[in-house]
């Protein structure tokens, strides 16, 4: 069949490794992985964590304020779940989309519990006397991550 | 004798002026001209601002989405990928960060987005892959070239 433009595809063509020999990698960088976790070989450890409809990337020690009411009191510790991706200098655990609960833990501290700055919504129509002025104030949680833990349970 | 209604004489004087007009003054004080002194000139630029900040709320939303397009753009094409491959792939690895996170990791994290990016490369040429199927010719048609007479 002579050759058009059609006869091969426009782009470049790829071949994937073998996927005996891909097996065989994999497998060795997880038990590699799996062995520095549990020997505690990383330093800090950051994650992305799916909380009050926002994500975050937070590490330990640090503050997140969410716009919202949460139904914890002050001083309650709280475990988030919906963890996207932990990583440490070496190595990242990539969830698809959410990492398992056996695999990281993230506790929090409820801080603070206060309201926002009164923030001004105006609507203003020229030449048609019509203006409304309204002061909106969000109740606001203060947060502070304790830790971030991983468990060496890849397989 | 009960008298009913305030009689002529009294009438109500505004006491208050003052500090209704400082209401509006305190936040123009940070203006530039006679609008930060002036009440006239002050309620206008007053209601303007506050106007404009409703509306601009809005828009942050936008430009900031678009602020992170764009960086995500420029640290995967140093990686070697366009950003609607990056996205495209990422998704249909059900990788489901936002593109706040991937700006963020894109800046603080470079091991991670070059590791994303990998991904994403990797996830591209299995789709190529599959796209292209067995590579046999389907049974219906004979050659891609008819001449006719």
């Amino acid at each position: 069949v002579a050759k058009t433009s059609l006869t091969s595809p426009p782009w470049p063509e790829v071949k994937l490794p073998d996927p005996v020999e891909e097996a065989k990698y994999h497998a060795e960088v997880v038990q590699k992985v799996n062995k520095m976790i549990a020997e505690g070989q990383y330093g800090r450890l950051f994650a992305v964590v799916h909380f009050a409809s926002k994500q975050w990337k937070i590490t330990s020690e640090d503050l997140i304020m969410m716009d919202n009411v949460l139904e914890a009191e002050c001083g309650d510790r709280i475990r988030m779940e919906k963890v996207l991706l932990v990583g440490a200098d070496d190595f990242t655990l990539i969830g698809r989309p959410l990492l398992g609960k056996d695999l990281v833990r993230v506790e929090a501290t409820v801080i603070e519990k206060t309201e926002s700055w009164p923030k001004i919504n105006m609507r203003f129509w020229k030449r048609h006397n019509y203006q409304r002025k309204k002061i909106i104030v969000n109740p606001q949680t203060v947060l502070r991550i304790n830790t971030i833990e991983i468990f060496p349970c890849l397989s | 004798m009960v008298l009913l209604g305030a009689p002529c004489w009294l009438r109500s004087r505004l006491t208050d002026r003052f500090w209704r007009v400082q209401e509006v003054l305190k936040y123009a004080r940070h203006f530039r001209g006679r609008k930060n002194r002036c009440y006239k000139l002050a309620i206008r630029s007053v209601r303007r601002a506050f106007v404009k900040s409703t509306k601009a709320r809005r828009e942050k939303k936008r430009f900031l989405r678009a602020l992170w397009i764009t960086r995500i753009e420029a640290a995967s094409l140093e990686h070697g990928l366009k950003y609607p491959a990056f996205i495209s792939n990422l998704l249909k690895s059900q990788v489901e960060l936002n593109r706040k996170m991937i700006a963020d990791l894109a800046i603080y994290e470079p091991k991670t987005f070059k590791s994303l990016a990998a991904l994403a490369q990797r996830r591209r040429q299995e789709g190529f892959l599959a796209a292209l199927g067995d590579g046999k010719e389907p049974e219906g048609i004979f050659s891609r070239i008819v001449r006719h007479y």
